[in-house]
């Protein structure tokens, strides 16, 4: 680097009055015998000039270290998400049917009892996805929410609030079903336990589904009529009413039938994708609801 | 203006959880953070988010922060960092965005210096610079920071910095030539 090449390096700071003592005098000193650095100052001083005006004038605003001292005592947003989550579903607990709750326990009640009684563990299975169905089928809609107007005018989207309904009641349905088989463990070694849960739980999760799907279209009493017909249409023994060769000719169909709702990890894999159908289908629909409600 | 000492306090206080010491930072250095980050982005309420950001983040690294630079040049470097990280999310051009800044925040040429037609002149030389050359120049001269402290703060090395000013320096001259001669021609 040359001399002068220094000097004009140096020449911005000078003007912005950065330089130490010795520095100035020797630029200074440069300066009377360089034109060129004496025109390069001369722009420096004026854009010094031109860029203190513009930023001195600016005024920050008064409040911005409350405000940042607002946001750190704020909540996380995942603190703040799981505080609205579970004012949600507190809400949303106080207008699900309030019978539903005690019906769903008395039914599953009763279902443990005569299975126990009956030391037929089959019972478990047959019953548990009519309570969950039963249950879910009547979460959601004008039928059975009296304040449904002002939940859809409310700023919660409906498909949160019949998300919210759905895991109140899915899990208190899923804790009822694990109490019961938890008793059964009366009947059963320990080490079915994991074998008798998949059993009702693929079968519930699918059956609530669609119970609650077909409930957001025509109604709780079709919807239950519908999926406790899906349900029970595999039980009855044809042989018995049918002539043996229409029989023949159904029984690989209700092998089929009953395969599929023999397969825990199909029926929820099933069950999860039409939860997310309803949901999407109650996020479509509730505006015109509401405007046909008006 | 508060001394070096003051200002390590300021941060030793934060970092122990006093918020009346964030108020002092912000009373002390809060016109100087607006400025750079309106001069970066243009826009005065994603400046405010910007100083808001930087407050909080000083807040949470107050702990780390080691002492080794004046408390303002640390301040501007997270400005710096915010600011360009906050307009690589915007849809909107960084240079439009400091030319419509400059253009409103400068006052009347008359009103200000001496000679207004070189004023207007080297205004229309610092709107044609880039974000990276003005705010060089923004720190040297309005912010006080030495050519190692704005290199710190712009997270380039000294030689950047200086070729960075060299530039503006040949740009701004080049402007004002071809003006002067536009006006005589």
């Amino acid at each position: 680097m040359n001399e002068h090449q220094g000097y004009e390096d140096r020449l911005p700071l000078y003007a912005a009055g950065q330089l130490e003592a010795h520095e100035r005098a020797e630029m200074e000193q440069h300066l009377q015998a360089c034109a060129e650095c004496r025109a390069d100052l001369e722009l420096w001083r004026a854009v010094g000039t031109q860029v203190m005006i513009s930023s001195s004038q600016v005024s920050a605003p008064p409040d911005l270290a409350e405000r940042a001292l607002r946001r750190l005592h704020a909540p996380s947003p995942l603190h703040r998400a799981l505080l609205q989550a579970a004012s949600l579903l507190r809400a949303q607990a106080y207008l699900v049917r309030r019978e539903m709750w005690p019906a769903s326990a008395l039914l599953m009640g009763i279902g443990t009892l005569v299975t126990y009684l009956s030391g037929k563990i089959e019972f478990i299975y047959f019953i548990a996805p009519l309570v969950a169905a039963a249950s879910l089928a009547s979460i959601y809609g004008p039928e059975h929410d009296p304040a449904s107007e002002l939940t859809l005018a409310t700023p919660t989207s409906p498909w949160k609030v019949l998300l919210a309904r759905l895991t109140l009641v899915h899990a208190y349905n899923l804790c009822l079903a694990l109490a019961a088989s938890l008793f059964l463990l009366l009947l059963i070694p320990p080490d079915l336990l994991g074998k008798l849960i998949l059993g009702w739980l693929g079968p519930m999760t699918f059956l609530s589904a669609l119970a609650l799907l077909l409930s957001l279209w025509i109604g709780t009493g079709n919807s239950i009529a519908i999926a406790y017909g899906l349900w029970l249409v595999q039980f009855p023994r044809y042989e018995m009413v049918l002539n043996p060769s229409t029989s023949a000719a159904l029984t690989p169909i209700l092998d089929a039938y009953r395969q599929f709702w023999g397969s825990p990890l199909l029926l929820i894999g099933l069950g999860i994708l039409v939860l997310v159908i309803a949901l999407w289908a109650v996020g479509r629909s509730a505006p015109r609801k509401i405007c046909a409600q008006i | 203006m508060p001394d070096e000492a003051y200002d390590y306090s300021l941060v030793r206080r934060m970092a122990a959880g006093d918020e009346a010491a964030m108020h002092e930072l912000y009373a002390a250095y809060g016109q100087r953070l607006y400025a750079y980050a309106l001069r970066l982005t243009s826009e005065p309420a994603r400046a405010e988010d910007v100083v808001q950001d930087v407050l909080v983040a000083a807040w949470k690294s107050a702990r780390r922060f080691r002492g080794e630079g004046r408390v303002i040049a640390w301040l501007l470097g997270i400005v710096h960092h915010l600011a360009l990280k906050s307009l690589r999310h915007s849809s909107q051009p960084l240079t439009e965005e400091i030319e419509e800044m400059l253009e409103a925040g400068f006052p009347s040429p008359e009103q200000q210096v001496e000679s207004a037609e070189q004023a207007a002149r080297v205004r229309a030389g610092l709107r044609s610079l880039s974000p990276e050359h003005r705010s060089m120049l923004e720190l040297i001269f309005y912010q006080g920071l030495s050519l190692e402290e704005a290199a710190q703060v712009c997270r380039v090395p000294l030689g950047t910095a200086k070729s960075r000013l060299s530039y503006a320096r040949r740009h701004l001259r080049g402007i004002l030539a071809r003006q002067g001669m536009e006006d005589v021609g």
